[in-house]
């Protein structure tokens, strides 16, 4: 292999191995933007349904006591109001004919 | 759930009302039923203004001992304790003074005259004080021999002693049922067993709304008042049924109106009546279970309680 050839090669060489360290770099880079940016999406799906009062954690799914709970309260809190103005009169109601009839006492 | 049977009736010159709540609306309405019937029955037999009544005919009876049913042997029993309960003030064997002063006939509906003409009419104020010959020591009851046993002579008036003993007597017949409240004319009862409170509302002997308001489980509270029953008498003067024992003239004392609470109707009409009479400065002695005052210009006194209504007083 003459000199010229020989010097040749090793400039190729040089040459693949800076293309293949620029490749690796933009594949680094390009996972790091990739993650970064699912990180992102995540995250702002979590935030926008914490801010508009959706809290994963008090579902519907929920098993315990308390969870149950809320979610009547909510369902409650939901109803129509004629529907719980209704509801509050019948338990008023029910309470009026519970309590004696009241007397009065005068001079005799 | 059942609900409470009222029922409305005259009787004893005035109003009476029973309520009752029992395991069904149709046994509430039969126990009212059967109360208003005892409390009419009973108002004819007690009745002064009835020459058929039997206390009647025991007034006018000359001997000293006089057969008598068992309802006329607890009047008489009862017109000796509320004598001796309440140290004499509350007599009622001063029949011939109240028809001298002017009650000689039922005077249901309205007085003659307002309680504020009344009061206008007489400027001194005092307190009562027991009659010296305390006639109603002379009364007693022999069950063996079922007589009431009294001086003759001595007569005695039903008046509210009689709205009392018949409230605690039907309320013994209605104190299974869940609740009750039995109001003869102003003496009231009340109790059941479902431990209900109920709300008593205190007359306005001046025509206005109610003054006060109690609450009540079990027990009683009577009302006596010189405003209901006013009219003028001989003297031109006004005139009431509640008597000043010592000089059988009407008691001015500068109460109009004291409420009781007290475990008994009975007992609430003796502490009651006691309490008006002792005036002012003295009626708190004779409200120990709590009550209401009412003076002469419309103040309201609410006497606290000293003792609970399950404890019988003894004052004297």
């Amino acid at each position: 292999m003459d000199p010229f050839e020989k010097t040749e090669r090793k400039r190729e060489a040089r040459h693949r191995i800076r293309a293949q360290r620029e490749r690796a770099g933009r594949l680094k880079a390009r996972a790091v933007a990739i993650s970064l940016i699912c990180f992102a999406l995540l995250w702002g799906v979590v935030f926008v349904e914490m801010a508009t009062g959706n809290d994963p954690v008090l579902g519907d799914s929920s098993s315990t006591v308390a969870k149950g709970s809320s979610a009547r309260n909510l369902r409650a809190a939901k109803a129509a109001p004629a529907e719980a103005e209704a509801e509050a009169e019948a338990v008023e109601e029910e309470f009026i004919e519970e309590e004696p009839a009241p007397v009065t006492t005068s001079q005799s | 759930m059942s609900t409470e049977a009222h029922r409305r009736f005259e009787c004893f010159g005035g109003t009476a009302t029973i309520h009752v709540r029992a395991a069904s609306t149709t046994a509430g309405e039969k126990a009212v039923d059967l109360a208003q019937t005892r409390l009419l029955e009973a108002h004819r037999r007690l009745s002064r203004f009835s020459d058929e009544s039997e206390l009647t005919r025991l007034n006018d009876d000359p001997r000293w001992e006089v057969p008598a049913t068992p309802l006329m042997r607890a009047l008489a029993d009862a017109v000796r304790r509320a004598g001796s309960r309440s140290g004499g003030l509350v007599d009622a064997t001063l029949l011939d003074d109240i028809e001298r002063a002017g009650y000689r006939e039922s005077l249901d509906g309205e007085p003659s005259i307002s309680l504020s003409e009344a009061l206008a009419s007489r400027a001194e104020r005092a307190p009562g004080t027991p009659h010296p010959d305390r006639l109603w020591r002379s009364i007693g009851v022999d069950e063996a021999e079922a007589t009431v046993i009294r001086r003759p002579g001595v007569k005695i008036d039903s008046g509210g002693i009689a709205k009392g003993l018949l409230a605690d007597l039907l309320a013994d017949q209605l104190r299974e049922h869940q609740t009750y409240a039995v109001d003869c004319c102003g003496d009231i009862r009340i109790g059941g067993r479902a431990g209900q409170e109920r709300r008593v509302r205190v007359d306005d002997p001046f025509g206005g709304g109610p003054v006060h308001e109690l609450k009540l489980r079990d027990g009683a509270v009577a009302t006596s008042g010189i405003g209901r029953r006013c009219w003028v008498a001989p003297d031109g003067g006004a005139g009431h049924h509640i008597l000043d024992p010592a000089s059988g003239e009407p008691a001015f004392t500068g109460i109009v109106q004291a409420t009781a609470l007290a475990p008994t109707a009975l007992l609430a009409e003796v502490h009651a009546k006691a309490a008006l009479l002792a005036g002012p400065k003295r009626a708190d002695v004779w409200l120990p279970h709590g009550g209401v005052v009412i003076r002469d210009g419309g103040e309201v006194d609410v006497i606290a309680a000293e003792q609970p209504l399950t404890e019988l007083a003894v004052t004297a």
